[in-house]
């Protein structure tokens, strides 16, 4: 197919690359084993072993969205507040694949990120004609384009939403398999992510985040760049929408709307350290732990949202590089979050 | 004690690398200046740094004795030193009449004011011809004159002037170097940076030669024109005569 | 309906937009600051003039004489504690945006706190009635709210086309190194600009009490549509914003006849998209320097 031809293109190594670091391999596989074995290890130490499989799929969801958006968000510096769009292409797109043929979300995986790609390709070409402050408002408005659309599309169940089946399942292992969708979800994204880094189309998105005029006039096609990497950021973003808008058995707008999902994506990048590899992953573990314990203790309510604010403020003005940027800003990055 | 002067000076950009490496010079009043050298000496960010928009890393700017570090560029014109930068410094959407007022911006006297622009008027007739067009709308030239009648609006004690000719045709560059020579009958110390070094240096009394962010060389205009080895090392091509200059 | 009524419904709900997306164009214009938590802080105000309804039965439209000089002075403040630093940043339009962003969540979050997520709103006397001229009808808490946005629209280019502040503002939304140049604070004159766009947004969000019911997460469809105007207006510019909020205002009315209501906000966004897609700078934007 063309379009694979042409990405494996573009991720061609960048020159100069690193040589992989004992410590990083070491690193990938602990965490990779930690990840796969979680649900074995945690079955018999904790009690609530649905809730915590719940917090780990969560986490491993907000790790690949983070991670796909930082593409986008910080390898070429482009905000997007609307990404979304994504989350709910692909969950209504696999909602609607089980609702109408049978075909469980689990399978049909690959065709939601497909699916959330295509549209992210499309919006892409329209929202990137815009720069910086323009961009942003203009992935904004396709945000609320979206959401307005499925508010109001019968087929689709309007506000009210969509209600799916549940497979047959012994109920305190039902968590598994999502929480094993979630994790090759995750793990697809960092790996997407860390190809991207590394690879000369990486490189030139960094160019364009740093000066987009020097990087057109070195000779990048910066308009498709922008428009590939919107578009790659989408994939697993779609495919996080599949699997949760599943767990939940039942589709609304709002679930994938809401702008407490681009908060938290945004956050979780910014937190991490933006442009980084490791850096959004650490911040998702980071947000969505503290935001567990902080509803443990104050439950859902507004003073989250005010918390949610405070720390994104308070990081920009002080810790604008993240936790991963300024650690290797002042030289004491671990050579185990280093995955740049 | 001189007007200006500029105390081993270390500056850049942002997280960038030093472009000033440690230039010290003087600038006395009523003098006029020209700052020579090749790209990248740091000539327009000396400039920049002494205006207010780049404070030294290392090193002391002072005005009349007073260290003047990290003032902004409201203040530095409040203090009597007027930047003229090298791109456009105009207000597009405002009148060539408002330009030129807006260079009165720290004159709250309305009747000196307007003596100020009416002077302006009869120094550069042009302005006065197009008063009431927009900037925008301007020859390169004629943009120049407005930056330089906006200069001169303030009466300042010295005023520095980023490539005055840059992008100008030969002979209207003359007519600029010819108002700038107006500013130093008007005892107005005036500080050059040009590229066209021979226009540069006849315009003025004394030459500063910059390099690699330090200054390497100063003296009488004239005796740098001559000078061969100057010639050669730092002021190269724009040697060459060329036809009217 | 008649297209005349249609116009007339359009220009009142216009004025109002109008006002709103002035405030914002005004901080992208002078500061380079995109405020996503605009609207948040026009619904603070609008909770602010509820709150004087209920308790000390205060008009919303006299409370503008408290929600404006107070906002305008919660601007300054939040700007001097929060852009100087961000300035030097080279990302500077990135993270002012992510910043405002952080403020939207911060001021929702505690509205919701205190006034819960139940449906406000402002009842005078006028809001359930209606000016009739001939046959067109205008409600009157509608034909109030435009007429005083108007008003203030007046004021405001009044005070930037007349006072030596107002020059200053403009003079550094065109140019803000020339500004500097030339004399002018320019680091005042964004503080000023802050102030200035927020006591709009108190004005709008009084306005908007008794116009329309309200609850804190509301906001982020308000400030979607006005980010939609501003950019569609070209953003920076005041004209445009005017414009552009009349025109769309305009538009939404027909297409709410036509369609119903649930459609028109679709409208602000199809238009951005379609501006994007033709003219990305806006109608009046200049080509940005960013």
């Amino acid at each position: 197919m063309a379009v694979v031809e042409r990405r494996e293109d573009l991720l061609e190594e960048a020159p100069g690359r690193k040589p992989g670091s004992r410590s990083r391999r070491v690193t990938l596989i602990l965490s990779l084993a930690l990840v796969l074995l979680f649900p074995a290890i945690a079955y018999p130490v904790f009690d609530s072993y649905a809730y915590v499989l719940q917090i780990g799929m969560l986490i491993l969801m907000w790790v690949a969205m983070s991670s796909s958006w930082n593409i986008i968000g910080g390898f070429a510096g482009y905000i997007s507040l609307g990404h979304g769009l994504f989350y709910a292409i692909g969950g209504y797109s696999a909602g609607l694949a089980l609702a109408h043929w049978g075909i469980s979300p689990f399978l049909f995986l690959p065709l939601a990120g497909l699916a959330a790609m295509g549209v992210g390709f499309l919006a892409g070409l329209i929202t990137l004609r815009t720069r910086g402050p323009a961009f942003i408002v203009a992935t904004i408005a396709m945000l609320f384009l979206g959401l307005l659309t499925f508010d109001n599309w019968e087929f689709i169940g309007g506000t009210n939403g969509l209600d799916l089946p549940l497979f047959q399942f012994p109920i305190e292992f039902l968590k598994v398999p999502f929480y094993y969708a979630m994790a090759l979800t995750a793990i697809g994204a960092v790996y997407l992510s860390y190809r991207v880094a590394h690879s000369k189309f990486g490189l030139g998105l960094r160019a364009i985040s740093q000066d987009e005029t020097k990087a057109e006039v070195a000779g990048i096609n910066t308009r498709w760049y922008k428009v590939w990497a919107f578009a790659l950021s989408a994939i697993f973003i779609g495919m996080a929408g599949a699997i949760y808008g599943y767990s939940l058995t039942h589709l609304r707008p709002l679930t994938f709307f809401a702008i407490a999902v681009a908060a938290r994506m945004v956050l979780a990048a910014i937190i991490g350290g933006r442009g980084t590899v490791a850096g959004p992953v650490v911040g998702a573990i980071l947000i969505i732990g503290v935001n567990e314990v902080a509803v443990r203790q104050m439950g859902e309510s507004a003073i989250n949202i005010v918390f949610t604010g405070l720390i994104l403020v308070v990081t920009l003005l002080f810790f604008p590089e993240g936790i991963v940027g300024s650690l290797r800003k002042a030289g004491r990055l671990p050579a185990f979050l280093d995955w740049d | 004690m001189p007007l200006l002067e500029v105390d081993n000076v270390v500056v850049g950009y942002g997280a960038g690398p030093d472009i000033l490496t440690g230039l010290s010079l003087n600038i006395e009043e009523g003098t006029a200046y020209c700052i020579v050298g090749p790209n990248g000496a740091g000539k327009s960010t000396l400039l920049r740094c002494i205006a207010g928009f780049l404070p030294p890393r290392v090193g002391e700017v002072r005005l009349d004795g007073a260290r003047m570090n990290g003032s902004r560029p409201d203040q530095m014109l409040a203090a009597g030193v007027c930047f003229v930068p090298q791109d456009a410094s105009l207000f597009p959407g405002m009148t060539v009449k408002e330009n030129l007022v807006m260079g009165g911006y720290l004159i709250d006297d309305r009747s000196l004011l307007q003596e100020r622009l009416e002077t302006v008027y009869e120094t550069f007739p042009v302005l006065a011809e197009r008063k009431s067009q927009h900037a925008g709308t301007l020859s390169g030239g004629e943009q120049q004159m407005v930056t330089l009648g906006r200069a001169l609006m303030i009466e300042p004690r010295m005023v520095m002037i980023d490539e005055p000719s840059l992008g100008l045709a030969p002979m209207i560059a003359d007519q600029i170097f010819e108002k700038i020579t107006g500013f130093k009958d008007l005892g107005i110390t005036v500080v050059l940076v040009e590229q066209n070094a021979v226009k540069g240096l006849e315009t003025v009394d004394w030459g500063f030669v910059l390099d690699l962010g330090c200054l390497e060389f100063e003296g009488p205009a004239d005796g740098i024109l001559a000078d061969p080895r100057i010639r050669d090392l730092y002021l190269g091509k724009a040697m060459t005569p060329r036809e009217g200059a | 309906m008649q297209w005349v009524q249609l116009v007339v419904l359009g220009l009142l709900l216009g004025g109002v937009y109008a006002m709103m997306a002035s405030g914002l164009t005004l901080l992208f214009g002078v500061m380079r600051v995109v405020n996503l938590a605009h609207a948040a802080f026009i619904l603070l105000a609008a909770y602010l003039t509820y709150t004087l309804f209920e308790n000390v039965a205060m008009d919303p439209m006299i409370s503008l004489v408290v929600t404006m000089p107070l906002m305008f002075g919660l601007g300054v403040v939040l700007y001097l504690i929060l852009f100087p630093r961000l300035e030097a940043s080279p990302r500077y339009v990135e993270m002012t945006v992510l910043l405002t962003f952080g403020l939207a969540l911060i001021v929702e979050g505690m509205l919701t706190f205190v006034f819960t997520g139940i449906f406000r709103s402002v009842r005078p006397v006028y809001s359930s009635t209606a000016i009739n001229l001939g046959e067109i009808f205008m409600p009157t808490s509608q034909f109030y709210a435009s007429t005083i946005s108007f008003g203030l629209l007046i004021v405001l280019w009044a005070v930037l086309r007349f006072t030596k502040t107002g020059t200053a503002i403009r003079a550094t939304m065109q140019n803000r190194s020339a500004a500097q140049i030339v004399g002018v604070n320019v680091r005042r004159v964004s503080a000023i600009s802050f102030g200035i766009g927020m006591a709009l947004a108190g004005a709008a969000g009084s306005l908007l009490s008794f116009m329309f019911p309200f609850f804190p997460a509301r906001h982020w469809q308000w400030v979607a549509i006005l980010l939609a105007l501003i950019v569609l207006g070209g953003m920076g510019s005041i004209k445009g914003a005017v414009i552009g909020a009349l025109l769309l205002a305009i538009a939404s009315a027909f297409v709410t006849d036509l369609f119903g209501p649930t459609w028109s906000p679709i409208t602000f966004y199809l238009t951005l998209f379609l501006i994007l897609m033709l003219k990305p700078e806006g109608l009046f934007g200049a080509k940005v320097r960013l």
